[in-house]
């Protein structure tokens, strides 16, 4: 049955010739997507090699200068990517890739490379992602809409399934040949996978497969809802527009609805309050009592009335003392933002429940590590490596300090001590928690799919037996 | 004949209760469109109006605790000092330039949401106030606001193809079109008015209620610019309605009418747009941001080790602050002149970031001919004061006043430093240096109105046209009597 429906639908696909013109089309802008994906990916991988090194170099060759001094000329730090950035880059160009550690300080990402780009960039650009989560849908659209639809017109469902074809073959046979034809625009992908997990020095097995096979899922169901579509619509004309609609709801116009409710539910300050807030909360009197009650508190320790007669440098102490006071403030109104924008992804994510593309959007720049989560834990890392550097350096200073005569310098054996800062992502299993939602989604759409389906061929049956 | 065309249309499209559905699906789309655009511009406006209070706050508070400050014998910390020039240059100035959203900003929020439009204003490296960012959901940046100008180009569209698709055609296919043209109808007739009854009723309900929308909601809303917006959309519309008016004038079944304009609105609203703008990338690539940090790095790195070098240029290069100078420059000084130095370094990397961005402005200006969507977003966008000019308009003066500010406190310092205001006696803390912070140069921003140029409008407008005028020579074939064959489905 399968063999000769697709042998029937590619005869009249070769007949029609739109559809071979539109999967020609699509191929190349799928090749196109991949070659300027992995170029990008590539170059922006040996940007980050090579400044990561010259930084690490910078720091240990900054000469001989106090430790706070080192605090203060800090290192810049810079996100690396999966290969799978080169498949979907995601948010990359919406979210800084930069973050400078210093002392007294917990600093927002820098350079978000889309204030860049010229306003009309918000078109969007050509990505392997955007071809297998915009466009492929649209040609199995075009493809299948008078899949049954135009064989009921025409009238020949009506002699099929009289001449004894079982509607449940006929519909998962039709079904099938809609599925294989996109599947076949996956392979280029499904190579570059292979490929990546071959030259990667950290395979990405869990993440490249969940990547694969939330696309096949993806590509299933939109085979599934159009097939069933021109089953239940009496003309193709109808199962068109009803299937254009849908996937210019579940592409278009949900996402974006969808994102704008979550933050206006989630609503955030504004970058300038969220600064004022921070100055105002660190550099108080408050600070300045908590300093003076730590010497009063390290002066009673030691047994002496002076800062000089402590048996260390007062001023590494009370300078780590400071980063702890800080930090306890970062930690806290860093939380609360980061809440709110988590709040606003968890609200999209629930979207997904509306339009699958959401939850595959979501996986797809999850597994390729290019989303908000894996941003967060960058720049997580990177606060721990900012603390790690402060303690080092005022530690140093604290028991060092006070030995020297005059102004006390430290060098690089004291830069050494400090780890290169070398971030790889956490196994994908560690994230799978904060994507449960779109897995779920995918999951229902499948279900409802399904069902649909169930519902369409006991339609077909009793169109066989009227 | 014309009237009962007219009649009959309106009555079939009332029957299958399109009239109201289309005015309400419009209506909702205009009102949900403006009203978040509109939030959006309001936060925006409401951040802007919290920075200058807060500058003007600041500078009321310093007032009112200046005779405190002078009457203190306490050692202040210069740092921590607001009366001292060095505090408020390096680190306590509550300074804001700002960019306010215009009237017209619901219209299409563009690169509103990525574009700073107030930066903080300190005496540090140009390269490091420029850049500051809001920090808001990169995925919320992605996916773009729900505007007005959204709804124009992508929906406007589908929703004219939806409902036009089948003009003529389902006439063809059941056969009234013989029997309007037995009775003296025209094709041509039916087909223009079906066309313009059934995508007036798309497009005047939208256009009137986001007009409505922008007088009554937006404070000063300019004639000339609301005139504006309803010229763009309805040249953008008539492209749609004449493409749609040359499909159907194939005279090709419904079906295939439908599939070549949802192909021709997928090629051109969002095939060619993306594939312009990956060539455009590809064509003038911008430089990288990670290897601009290396550069300023390096660059910063040089200033300091050669320091004095640095100073001494600085001074040769503004002599007026070197007057009765011992040598024994502060550290302010040294500070301000080392920012001049990596400022000066970093100028042709600054000016590769500009070039490329205008190189691929000039791209994207030539490359819009290729698709009405791009025309219509780059005039939407400047039209709502969102796009590229009026922001680096607006980053020219964001440079003008931090020059000014730099310039104002390296006078200050220097004259504090000749006066030895800062170090007025061994271990004595320094004198107010800076008693009214009104002094400091505030920002003010002359940004003229944007201006936009029509020409892409009228290559639009030959476009449809041409379309229209194909149509209706290929139209007319059909109002031939003696061409029966073309009535035959």
């Amino acid at each position: 049955m399968l063999q000769s429906t697709f042998k029937k639908e590619w005869l009249d696909t070769k007949r029609q010739g739109q559809a071979l013109w539109l999967s020609g089309i699509a191929v190349l802008l799928l090749l196109l997507a991949c070659v300027t994906g992995f170029k990008s990916h590539q170059s922006y991988q040996q940007a980050v090699n090579e400044v990561s090194q010259s930084e690490q170099l910078r720091w240990l060759n900054q000469g001989e200068k106090g430790p706070h001094s080192a605090a203060h000329y800090g290192i810049y730090v810079v996100k690396p990517t999966t290969p799978l950035a080169a498949l979907d880059d995601g948010l990359q160009a919406y979210q800084g890739n930069v973050l400078r550690l210093e002392a007294h300080i917990r600093n927002d990402s820098l350079f978000r490379s889309a204030q860049d780009n010229v306003p009309l960039s918000r078109f969007g650009s050509l990505s392997p992602a955007f071809v297998l989560q915009v466009l492929l849908p649209l040609l199995i659209i075009l493809i299948g809409y008078p899949l049954l639809a135009r064989e009921r017109e025409q009238g020949t469902l009506k002699q099929l399934l009289a001449a004894g074809a079982s509607p449940a073959k006929l519909f998962f046979a039709k079904c099938a040949v809609l599925f294989t034809l996109p599947c076949l625009f996956l392979l280029p992908v499904a190579l570059f996978l292979l490929y990546s997990q071959t030259a990667s020095e950290a395979p990405y097995t869990l993440r490249s497969a969940l990547f694969l096979l939330s696309y096949l899922i993806y590509l299933l169901l939109w085979a599934l809802i159009t097939t069933t579509l021109s089953s239940l619509f009496p003309t193709a004309r109808r199962a068109l527009i009803t299937l254009l609609t849908i996937w210019a709801f579940a592409t278009l116009l949900l996402p974006k609805l969808a994102m704008n409710l979550a933050t206006t539910l989630h609503p955030q300050g504004s970058g300038q309050a969220f600064q004022a807030k921070l100055e105002s909360e660190v550099y108080t009197d408050a600070r300045l009592d908590a300093i003076e009650k730590f010497k009063q508190q390290t002066l009673a320790q030691y047994g002496v009335s002076q800062v000089a007669d402590l048996p260390f440098d007062y001023a590494g102490a009370q300078l780590q003392f400071g980063e702890q006071y800080a930090d306890k403030i970062f930690d806290r109104l860093f939380k609360a933002r980061l809440e709110q924008l988590e709040a606003q992804s968890q609200s999209y994510q629930l979207a997904g429940l509306l339009t699958p593309f959401i939850a595959v959007q979501t996986l797809s720049m999850a597994t390729a590590a290019t989303d908000f989560s894996h941003q967060q834990s960058f720049e997580n890392a990177a606060e721990q490596h900012r603390r790690l550097m402060q303690e080092v350096l005022n530690f140093n200073q604290r028991d060092h300090g006070h030995k020297a005569q005059g102004h006390y310098t430290a060098g690089k054996e004291l830069w050494q001590q400090i780890p290169e800062f070398s971030y790889q992502y956490p196994r994908f299993t560690h994230y799978l928690p904060h994507y449960a939602i779109s897995l779920i989604s995918l999951a229902f759409w499948l279900i409802v799919l399904v069902l649909l389906s169930l519902f369409a061929i006991k339609k077909l049956r009793l169109e066989e037996q009227r | 004949m014309k009237r009962l065309i007219l009649a009959t249309e309106l009555k079939n499209l009332w029957r299958e209760k399109l009239v109201l559905t289309l005015f309400l699906t419009t209506s909702v789309l205009a009102l949900v469109a403006f009203f978040n655009a509109h939030y959006f511009a309001n936060k925006q406006r409401d951040v802007v109006l919290a920075a200058q209070q807060m500058q003007q706050q600041t500078i009321q508070n310093a007032k009112a605790g200046l005779p405190e400050r002078l009457a203190s014998t306490e050692n202040h910390k210069w740092w921590e000092d607001p009366y001292d020039l060095r505090g408020q240059a390096f680190y306590l100035m509550q300074n804001y330039a700002t960019k306010t959203p215009l009237a017209t900003a619901p219209i299409a929020t563009g690169q509103a949401d990525v574009l700073p439009y107030y930066f903080k204003m300190l005496i540090k490296e140009k390269q490091h106030i420029v850049h500051q960012y809001d920090y808001v959901h990169p995925l919320s940046l992605l996916l773009g606001q729900f505007d007005l100008s959204f709804v124009v180009i992508y929906l406007l569209p589908l929703l004219i193809i939806s409902i036009c698709f089948n003009a003529l055609a389902s006439e063809r296919q059941g056969g009234q079109l013989r029997l309007l043209m037995l009775q003296g109808g025209s094709a041509t007739h039916l087909l223009t008015y079906q066309l313009l009854l059934r995508s007036a009723l798309i497009v005047m309900p939208f256009l009137l209620i986001s007009s409505l929308l922008l007088v009554i909601i937006r404070d000063q809303m300019g004639v000339t610019e609301l005139l504006s917006y309803n010229l763009i959309v309805l040249c953008y519309s008539g492209f749609w309605i004449a493409l749609t008016a040359w499909v159907n004038s194939r005279a090709k079944s419904a079906a295939n009418n439908a599939a070549t304009l949802v192909t021709c609105w997928l090629a051109l609203v969002i095939v060619v747009p993306a594939l312009v703008n990956t060539s455009i990338a590809l064509l003038d690539p911008t430089p990288s941001r990670i290897h601009y940090i290396d550069s300023l790095r390096a660059a910063s790195d040089d200033a300091q080790k050669a320091s004095e070098k640095t100073l001494a240029q600085y001074f040769q290069d503004h002599p007026e602050l070197a007057k009765n100078g011992s040598g024994a420059s502060d550290y302010a000084t040294k500070k301000i002149a080392t920012i001049n130095s990596v400022e000066h370094a970093m100028e042709v990397q600054d000016a590769r970031f500009l070039n490329a961005q205008q190189a691929q402005q000039q791209s994207a200006q030539k490359l819009q001919y290729l698709s009405p969507a791009l025309i219509v977003q780059t005039l939407l966008v400047d039209l709502a004061g969102n796009g590229l000019t009026r922001h680096h308009a607006f980053m020219s003066e964001v440079e003008a006043h931090h020059q000014a500010l730099q310039r104002f406190f390296a006078n200050e310092i220097a004259k504090a430093n000749q006066r030895g205001d800062f170090a007025p006696c061994d271990g004595c803390s320094a004198k107010p240096t800076l008693t009214n912070l009104a002094d400091i140069p505030q920002f003010s921003s002359e940004l003229a109105t944007p201006v936009y140029s029509y020409t892409p409008l009228i290559w639009l407008l030959l476009l449809a046209v041409s379309l229209l005028l194909i149509a209706k020579r290929r139209v007319n074939k059909l109002d031939s009597a003696n061409n029966k064959e073309v009535l035959v489905v």
